[in-house]
């Protein structure tokens, strides 16, 4: 602490030069709320990581089917159930160039591939030996069998020795693999992101035009209308959402649309919640008793008084809505009432891989983490929205 | 008191009769017969069986001999397993679905609530984290990914568990584990952030200052308190654990209430899927007007028979 | 005025450790409290009065720390205390009430309880003679129907009785120093001035020595013997509430009674808040943290902090005053603006 004694140089008696500047400004900038909210968002990596990773599978569910000849449906049962990645063998015939293939050892079959791992096509056995138990494969004058004598099985030579190997390779033809039919996976998944997606964003966007209305006109009204129509919603959230929507699958029969109405007609509860409560307790905030004394009419309260500043809640609102949506959706699907066969889910795909569970393990890994990491990611972005809109948090 | 619960359980009669209503109707408006459906039955053996179920009379004759067996709680044949009744099927299942969801329900709460606990009070150290990132795992991966990871690993890849069935207590784990799974994270992560709120009120920094011990502060000022959201959502996840069933029963083969449900779906039993959505809507009803009580209990500023808002 | 302190509180310095830095909430605060005395702590929002208060009593949120300083009470440091010790000071010997007795009362537990569990952490009395000693005091509070009001929560109370309640429960084990921060500030006009007597007319009965923190210089000059002014986590002014409301010494001390109609001339006057707003505490300013706003700053202000100068005393209470202009060697006419008796520019 400063000496009372301490010598003060003349100069510093002059007084402070302001000029123009008002002690108004002198305080530290502030922010407006929404720059405040968009900051704190950037600074939250996990939500950014999410909101890119939402933006990256969008583009990739909107554009990724274009660019590949393969399509959801097309199916090659000699090419079924092949796995992404694969152990290349390598057998060298003196009277042929050298001939590369890996075992399927779900199916015991053997394929023939480029040495890059591009297939080029299932190969006939030559002969069976049931006694033995071995698949006999000829190439010039090369011959390899397939043994499944013993599991998991394994390729050797005419003399019984192992067949040398390369390495495992990454499967060129289908990035992903194939399923039980033959169809490519990846293009699958990315079809099963359109719906899943799709089915998400119009179903949460039904919700939320439904849920604003209706929250908005009982918090508007308020009294008896009010009381009426809460008196619904609470009939109506008594039975969970799940049900409901089981019970609309049944009378519409599954299938695309069906899910979406059934989706997009049961969610909006929460959101007719939130939103009349914000609209109750907005409403009896001074501006809006302001804004109605000087005559503005009940569209403009609305609009420019009670919606910008109900947003916040609601916007969190939507995007913890999606998940659900996904979710209910990839639900429906797994127990075989949501999209209709052909069409791939995120369900269905997983309701497929978990049929094959046994012999291909490897085909529930996609499905299941796409699925998974979309939850994430809107999970974590609601969660980041909500901190950021948080006033309470605001400095 | 009484006057409050005779209001609220006159009030869950009027609900459960719209839910009925509506059920039947919605089943009603499918189109075509039960047994139009898929395989083609001569017409006349179609016509002997629409009699037999009375689907001959009048669609409101039907409805109100409906009524009348839900009165005698009697929900009626089932359409596909002749001589069979609704309420064999519920009386079959019901001890699997309900031993499988109060494990999944005691879960929820024993584990949820303490894990948030510890969470909120090591806030940003490892406890939490780690605490926090298995929770944000369990409300992403939806419950039956779950249940086929599981099984496949802890039941195919190493045997540690039965693939299906309940005969074991080691049946038990992956069922469980399954359906608690979300909840039990959603419970944790909302206990943490309950107490967090609790935490930083203002009564908590006055029980401080009246120089009460510590544990004194967190169990009596703040638990107490920071259950009261926490009872709200119990309702709901009773609800859900029960629709998460559908799944969990169908992967492991459990012969539950779920798996009827789900398997009179596709066999387009409406009588058996209506009788199932009553049962459950009952049964709802009565756990919330449970949780309400409760919610009562907690939080005396809730006067009976009106929330605060 | 010689009986020794029963607070002393010494260079007090708390920080908030945050994300964006340390919030500099009180920087070197010194004021001491005598037995049986009141002291006001009047000061704009954020000036840091509260935080003072918690740190004495170590009620600090996790990321608050003394950095520095001393609380000294009846010979114990308390800044030196471990958790368990201070636990029998606070609401024995020290005891607190706060700004708004809608939050600060449990809402889940029934009033009565709330004082019969303060009473049985620090006496060993059962349940039945804390709840006879929690009637008593809700008598001496004067809350109407006491008896049966033990068994209500709080939310069962309007805002007076509530903070009737919380006195009551600061009273429970007559402590020597009650520390009331802002107690009137949440409630009616009407009602506030019955707390405030209420306080007033205990303190004289119980003879506590009561820290009053407030935004209302009034309050302080109807109930307070000394007054300690603060800003920017720093006192700026502390004498008698004669001196400095008579002579005020500090141009913050004369913008704060600007800011209320007067109270000494009971004369109709505007209003005048001060323009601009208190310093951000993360980074405060190197000068005078008043400096930004004060209308009589000289450049040495914006450059160094500015000591406590000791000023004349009407009164025996010391009269310290933390303004530059007070300086030995500071131009007459720049001193003048203190002279006027009365506040001239109003
Ligand atoms: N937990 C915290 N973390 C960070 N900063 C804090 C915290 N608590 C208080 N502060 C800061 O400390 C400073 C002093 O706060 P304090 O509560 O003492 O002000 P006050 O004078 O009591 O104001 P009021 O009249 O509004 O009660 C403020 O700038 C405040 O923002
Ligand atoms: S030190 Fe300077 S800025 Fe501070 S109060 Fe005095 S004159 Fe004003
Ligand atoms: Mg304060």
């Amino acid at each position: 602490m400063t000496d009372i004694h301490v010598t003060v140089p003349k100069e510093k008696w002059a007084p402070v030069d302001r000029g123009a500047q008002d002690a108004e400004f002198i305080a530290a900038p502030s922010l407006t709320y929404w720059q405040d909210v968009r900051q704190r968002m950037w600074r939250n990596k996990p939500a950014m990581a999410s909101l890119a990773f939402i933006i990256l599978l969008i583009l990739a569910a909107i554009f990724g089917p274009m660019l590949t000849h393969h399509t959801y449906y097309d199916q090659d049962l000699k090419l079924s159930n092949i796995p992404p990645i694969f152990e290349v063998y390598k057998t060298e015939p003196t009277d042929a160039s050298a001939q590369y293939m890996f075992l399927n050892s779900g199916n015991f079959k053997l394929y023939e591939v480029a040495e890059n791992g591009e297939i080029l096509g299932l190969v006939r056995a030559k002969r069976k030996d049931l006694m033995k138990k071995q698949h006999i494969y000829v190439f010039g004058d090369a011959e390899v069998r397939v043994d499944y004598s013993q599991l998991p099985a394994t390729l050797v030579d005419g003399d019984g020795n192992a067949i040398e190997s390369i390495g495992y390779r990454w499967n060129q033809t289908n990035w992903f693999g194939t399923d039980s039919l033959g169809r490519d996976v990846l293009v699958r998944q990315l079809y099963g992101a359109r719906i899943s997606l799709t089915v998400a964003f119009v179903a949460a966007m039904v919700n939320f035009f439904i849920g604003v209305f209706y929250g908005g006109i009982a918090g508007y009204f308020g009294g008896n209308v009010d009381n009426v129509m809460m008196r619904i919603v609470e009939i109506i959230a008594t039975i969970p959402l799940t049900l409901y929507v089981i019970l609309m699958m049944v009378v519409f029969q599954s299938g695309f649309l069906s899910i979406i109405i059934a989706i997009g007609s049961v969610f909006w509860v929460d959101m007719a919640r939130i939103v009349r409560g914000q609209m109750l307790s907005l409403k009896n905030q001074d501006y809006v008793a302001a804004a109605k004394t000087m005559g503005a009419s009940t569209k403009r309260i609305l609009t420019r008084h009670l919606l910008p500043n109900t947003m916040g809640p609601i916007l969190v609102t939507l995007t913890l809505l999606i998940p659900s949506a996904i979710f209910i959706e990839s639900f429906m699907s797994f127990i075989g009432l949501g999209v209709s066969v052909p069409m791939a889910s995120w369900g269905t795909l997983t309701a497929e891989a978990v049929e094959t569970l046994r012999a291909y393990p490897h085909q529930l890994f996609f499905p299941a983490a796409a699925i998974s990491l979309t939850m994430f990611a809107f999970n974590f972005l609601g969660d980041g929205l909500r901190d950021a809109l948080d006033p309470r948090l605001r400095k | 008191m009484l006057n409050y619960l005779i209001k609220r359980i006159l009030m869950m009669a009027l609900t459960l009769f719209l839910i009925i209503t509506l059920t039947f109707f919605l089943m009603h408006a499918i189109p075509g017969g039960p047994f139009t459906s898929e395989k083609m039955l001569a017409p006349e053996i179609e016509a002997a069986l629409n009699a037999k179920y009375g689907l001959d009379k009048p669609i409101w004759q039907q409805y109100l001999s409906y009524l009348q067996g839900i009165i005698t709680f009697d929900l009626g044949p089932s359409f596909k397993y002749p001589g069979v009744r609704v309420n064999d099927l519920i009386r079959e299942g019901l001890p699997v679905t309900a031993q499988t969801g109060f494990l999944a329900m005691l879960c929820v709460v024993a584990l949820g609530i303490p894990l948030g606990i510890v969470a909120a009070l090591h806030q940003n150290k490892w406890q939490d984290t780690t605490i926090m990132a298995i929770a944000t795992m369990g409300v992403a991966i939806p419950s039956y990914v779950l249940a086929t990871i599981a099984l496949y690993l802890f039941a195919l890849q190493w045997q540690l568990v039965p693939t299906f069935g309940l005969d074991s207590w080691q049946g038990y784990i992956l069922p469980v584990l399954a359906l608690s799974g979300f909840w039990l994270s959603f419970i944790a992560r909302l206990s943490r952030s309950s107490l967090l709120e609790v935490l930083g009120q203002d009564y908590m920094v006055t029980a401080r200052a009246k120089g009460l011990h510590p544990q004194t502060i967190l169990f009596k000022h703040g638990m107490r308190n920071a259950l009261i959201p926490i009872v709200t959502v119990l309702g709901p996840v009773v609800a859900n654990l029960l629709t998460g069933s559908f799944v969990i029963e169908q992967i492991f083969a459990l012969p539950g209430i779920g798996r009827h449900f789900v398997l009179s779906i596709s066999n387009r039993d409406y009588t058996t899927i209506m009788g199932i959505t009553i049962f459950y809507a009952a049964f709802l009803m009565l756990m919330i007007l449970i949780v309400d009580l409760l919610y009562m209990v907690l939080d005396p500023r809730i006067k009976l028979g009106e929330k605060a808002q | 005025m010689s009986s020794a302190p029963l607070l002393k509180v010494d260079n007090l310095t708390t920080h908030f450790h945050t994300s964006r830095g340390d919030v500099q909430a009180v920087r070197g605060v010194s004021f001491d409290v005598k037995p049986g005395e009141i002291l006001g702590i009047v000061g704009e929002s954020g000036s840091g009065k509260s935080i003072t208060c918690l740190s004495i009593l170590g009620l600090l949120k996790a990321n608050g720390e003394v950095v520095d300083g001393s609380a000294d009470f009846e010979g114990k440091q308390l800044t030196g205390l471990s958790d368990k010790q201070l636990r029998t000071i606070r609401g024995d010997d020290i005891a607190m009430i706060f700004q708004d007795p809608m939050t600060s009362l449990n809402p889940t537990l029934t009033v009565g309880e709330q004082l019969i569990e303060t009473i049985v952490a620090h006496k060993p009395v059962s349940r039945g003679e804390a709840r006879k000693r929690a009637l008593e005091l809700f008598e001496l509070v004067k809350i109407p129907s006491a008896a049966s009001r033990l068994d209500n929560y709080p939310h069962e109370f309007s805002g007076g009785m509530r903070q009737r309640v919380m006195i009551a429960m600061a009273l429970t084990c007559d402590p020597k120093l009650l520390i009331a921060d802002e107690p009137t500030t949440a409630l009616d006009v009407t009602i506030q001035r019955q707390i405030l007597l209420l306080l007033k007319d205990l303190q004289e009965k119980l003879g506590m020595a009561i820290i009053l923190i407030t935004h209302d210089l009034g309050v302080i000059a109807e109930v307070a013997d000394r007054i300690l002014v603060m800003y920017g986590g720093m006192v700026m002014e502390t004498g008698d509430v004669y001196d400095v409301f008579e002579s005020p010494q500090h141009p913050y001390t004369t913008g704060l009674l600007h800011s209320i109609p007067d109270v000494r001339s009971h004369t109709k006057q505007r209003l005048t808040p001060i323009p601009g707003s208190p310093p951000d505490m993360l980074r405060p300013p190197e000068g005078c943290p008043f400096a930004p706003r004060c209308p009589h700053a000289i450049q040495q202000c914006l450059e160094a902090m500015p000591p406590l100068f000791e000023r004349p005393n009407a009164k025996p209470t010391v009269h310290e005053a933390r303004c530059w202009l007070h300086h030995e060697e500071a131009p007459k006419a720049l001193q003048s603006i203190f002279d006027a008796p009365e506040v001239s520019n109003g």
